[in-house]
């Protein structure tokens, strides 16, 4: 890191660059811009009143990069495009239902509800956090609907068509039912409480049995309620992987619900014996709510949707006989002509029939350079035109792509991932067993020492005593624990079992462009041939201006200033292949070696190094050579490293084809590198390594990472992953940071740990209980304050993890 | 003790009042966002009457 700390934008809080001066007014101070796009945002926001947003987010904003021109969002206005998503009321007004990227706290949803609703036309505005959806009625007299994706584009964050998740739509079912199982379990719960202490004091004091018939009765009715609705899913867990010959947690958990349920209603009805209907509902009650808490966490990340349609431009231009049309992406047939303008994403898989180009493709393919096409080039749906203007020919419909195939990959890849047997699951496999066990030992023994009657109230005793409260806690506590603290520096966990899958895995695979780097170009050694370094990276900076190749970014820092001559005048961009213009009456081309041999032939050959060189001349002499390279991370050498030190052994599997991947390799220590590598390469990769027994961490970013990543024992994201990749991981990592793989780790092995504390105490404590209550010593009192205790201690346990 | 015949109905009607609305509640998507619904109170309300600005947009109409 630099000596002198950075400036971070006050709106999306990444750094400033050296050069760049822009800011915004907000409260009455001047805060630091890092773009033009950050401070339109904050100035629409603060001018429109709304600076407390800044106050009470939680964190920065997304950078805001429309996708889309505004523009284009005009398809939706006719209600062919948009019968999706938006529907007509009965009084006239429509409702629609937009995807919202981007949102990150509840002050945005604040923000979005405030601006839309300010407008007379929009009745009712509500964004939904966990879903990121939005839900706008508005009067479609007054207002269209491509102006309302046009207001929440303008606030910074990206607004799609709602489309039907399954995924989502399941999961949010699911949150419901739990909800409304855990309302009745805490409801339920308060009222035999209620009764129950009327009970125990009746125990103490004396009661009537009339009275303590009543009170046990009306337990019984409202216990019922929550063993028959609350409960349900610990039943229905245990009996389907019981008829799979599996032992689960579920299994202990449901047997002592039933059983103490059972038993207490026969002392009910035989007027006899011990109710333990408080001890139910509260078991109940405080088993759901753990697991909600747990499941709330994670599954935050799953409602996002990300299906095709999100990865692909929204709409496109089309030409019809002797005009363009815009259309929506998803009508696009083969054959069609399509218009692809510089700084948009390619609609649909097509040849080139005019135009020169520069298509991004990292995400597809790893290569960190874009990739020049000229007519006749085949390129790819969802990848990025960088520069150039082209017209395509459609070669495929929309729901034919490589990218849609790429889905069914993964489809595939994703069903095949084993689902990892769970610790506790092991453990209850044997404790289950030992309970039974031990408890018919005891009935027999009771039966022939004392008769049938006694045999039954002892045996439930040894029953209730081993309830597995605390053992059934163990685990989700730990878990949740782990899971929020990770939450907290930066690291999201998605799956369930990831924390217990990373402590399996001794193989870590690295994807390179993205991952171990950071994906932007930076400028390396320079080699001068004539003129002054300082001359020469002034002429190389003025050409590049004018380009918006990523290699421009190389030159952003260089001041331009010290140019001979005023400015660059008469440029000409060629793109994917270099830069000429003229200063002061020399001109001068920057690019690769070819295009530079023909501006001068008599070009000096540059260094043999390897890497990304690009030559710099003038029409009489070479002036530099350039390498050009994409970074890694600063951290990567030190985490390696580290990782190499656990043990793990490490691999890079890269689609880029070029000599960097080796160069990375050496630099991170790295022995076992593959370069080239197709996305079906890498999943064969891993998937021979899992058939040679080795369990496979995978960390990438690209869509074409996501396959692998379905299908590896553990997969990472990293921050600025592609939706797509993100919505396979089992952990992202928010922050630019590959020491959250580390972090991880140590979070995982320190889970794994309290988890085995927590199960020993909780099995230590029925080891200890069991023989007593089998001996018939254990009052139900004392049992009922034992199974407290010890669940209390675990839970405490668990919370250590924070700290 | 006899009104404890009384008031145990009336104390589990109530309970059983209570849990319907809350069932209610819940699928009424009411709890669906527990994320956003935690800080609402700490933003402003902005007052209907003095911003709700007719923003002079063309209108263009929905076409059907």
């Amino acid at each position: 890191m630099n000596a002198e700390e950075p400036l971070h934008c006050y709106h999306c809080g990444e750094n400033v660059p050296a050069d760049c001066f822009l800011s915004t007014v907000i409260d009455g101070d001047e805060q630091p811009m890092c773009c033009p796009g950050c401070k339109a945002v904050a100035e629409l926001i603060s001018g429109s009143g709304m600076e407390s947003f800044y106050r009470l987010r939680t964190g920065f904003n997304e950078k805001p990069e429309p996708s889309e021109s505004t523009s284009a969002y005009g398809i939706y206005d006719s209600s062919k495009n948009s019968a999706d998503f938006a529907e007509q009321l009965e009084d006239g007004s429509w409702r629609a239902r937009l995807l919202l990227g981007g949102i990150s706290c509840a002050a945005c949803t604040w923000l979005i509800e405030t601006v839309l609703t300010r407008n007379a036309a929009i009745s009712k505005a509500s964004v939904n956090l966990a879903q990121q959806s939005l839900l706008v009625e508005w009067n479609p007299e007054e207002l269209a609907l491509s102006q309302i994706f046009a207001k929440v584009q303008a606030l910074g964050y990206e607004p799609h068509p709602w489309q039907a998740h399954r995924g989502a739509a399941l999961v949010q079912n699911e949150q419901r039912k739990s909800l409304r199982q855990l309302a009745v379990a805490g409801l339920a719960m308060m009222q035999v409480g209620m009764f129950g202490i009327a009970l125990h004091a009746g125990d103490l004091q004396g009661m009537e049995d009339e009275y303590r018939g009543l009170l046990r009765s009306v337990s019984l009715i409202v216990a019922t309620v929550v063993v028959f609705y609350s409960a349900t899913s610990f039943f229905r867990n245990a009996w389907t992987n019981l008829k799979q010959g599996r032992l689960v947690m579920d299994l202990p958990v449901a047997l002592a619900i039933g059983l103490a349920y059972g038993a207490s209603a026969y002392a009910t009805f035989s007027n006899q014996g011990q109710v333990y209907f408080d001890s139910v509902a509260m078991f109940t009650f405080f088993l759901l709510l753990g697991r909600f808490l747990e499941r709330r966490v994670r599954h935050k990340e799953l409602l996002r949707q990300t299906d095709l349609y999100t990865l692909l431009p929204a709409s496109c231009q089309r030409q019809l006989a002797d005009s363009w049309e815009i259309c929506a992406s998803r009508e696009i047939v083969a054959g069609d002509i399509l218009l692809v303008k510089s700084g948009s994403l390619v609609p649909a898989d097509g040849v080139v029939t005019l135009g020169t180009a520069s298509i991004n493709e990292a995400a597809f393919t790893g290569e960190d350079l874009p990739r020049p096409v000229t007519p006749g080039a085949s390129v790819t749906a969802g990848t990025l035109l960088v520069e150039g203007n082209l017209q395509l020919r459609a070669s495929a419909d929309a729901g034919n792509t490589r990218i849609a195939a790429m889905m069914r990959v993964l489809a595939q890849a994703e069903h095949a991932k084993p689902k990892l047997a769970q610790l506790a699951d092991r453990v209850a496999a044997w404790f289950v067993s030992a309970v039974l066990l031990a408890t018919a030992a005891v009935a027999l023994y009771w039966w022939q020492q004392a008769g049938a009657e006694q045999a039954l109230w002892v045996s439930l005793a040894v029953l209730v005593v081993s309830c597995p409260c605390a053992l059934s806690l163990a685990t989700p506590t730990a878990l949740a624990t782990a899971t929020t603290r990770l939450r907290e520096k930066g690291v999201l966990i998605t799956t369930e079992d990831t924390l217990e899958r990373i402590n399996r895995c001794s193989q870590v695979i690295f994807d390179k462009t993205g991952t171990l780097t950071s994906g932007n170009f930076k400028r390396g050694e320079v080699e001068v041939y004539a003129g002054s370094m300082h001359e020469s990276l002034a002429i190389a900076a003025a050409l590049e201006t004018h380009s918006n190749h990523p290699v421009a970014a190389a030159f952003a820092d260089i001041d331009s200033r010290a140019l001979p001559g005023n400015a660059m005048v008469d440029v000409q961009v060629t793109p994917g292949q270099g830069i000429r213009g003229s200063s002061a009456g020399v001109e001068y081309a920057i690019g690769g070696e070819a295009y530079c041999r023909q501006f001068l032939p008599s070009l000096q050959s540059g260094p043999a190094a390897p890497g990304h060189w690009i030559a710099l001349c003038s029409r009489s002499e070479t002036l530099a050579w350039i390498r050009l390279e994409d970074q890694l991370r600063p951290e990567a050498s030190e985490v390696m490293q580290e990782l190499r030190q656990r043990g793990l052994s490490l691999t890079i599997l890269s689609g880029d084809p070029s000599s960097h991947v080796a160069q990375c390799a050496q630099a991170t220590g790295i022995t076992n590198y593959y370069a080239g590598c197709s996305p079906a390469d890498k999943l064969a990769y891993i998937q021979q390594q899992q058939a040679q027994g080795h369990q496979v961490a995978m960390v990438g970013d690209g869509l074409n990472d996501a396959p692998v990543l379905a299908a590896a024992d553990c997969a990472f994201a990293v921050n600025g992953a592609t939706d797509l990749a993100k919505s396979r991981a089992d952990a992202i990592f928010l922050t630019p940071d590959l020491n959250r793989l580390l972090y991880t780790m140590n979070i995982a092995t320190r889970s794994r740990r309290t988890i085995i504390q927590n199960m020993g105490w909780a099995l230590g404590y029925n080891g200890l209980a069991l023989p007593l209550a089998a001996v018939g010593l254990v009052p139900p009192w004392a049992a009922a304050i034992g199974m407290s205790l010890s669940s209390l201690l675990v839970v405490t346990n668990s919370l250590r993890i924070k700290h | 003790m006899e009104s404890l015949y009384l008031l145990i109905p009336i104390a589990l009607l109530f309970c059983f009042i209570a849990i319907k609305l809350l069932l209610w509640a819940i699928d009424n998507g009411q709890y669906d966002d527990l994320d956003k619904e935690a800080s609402r109170i700490l933003m402003d309300e902005v007052p209907e009457a003095s911003t709700k600005q007719s923003e002079t947009t063309n209108p263009k109409s929905y076409s059907k």
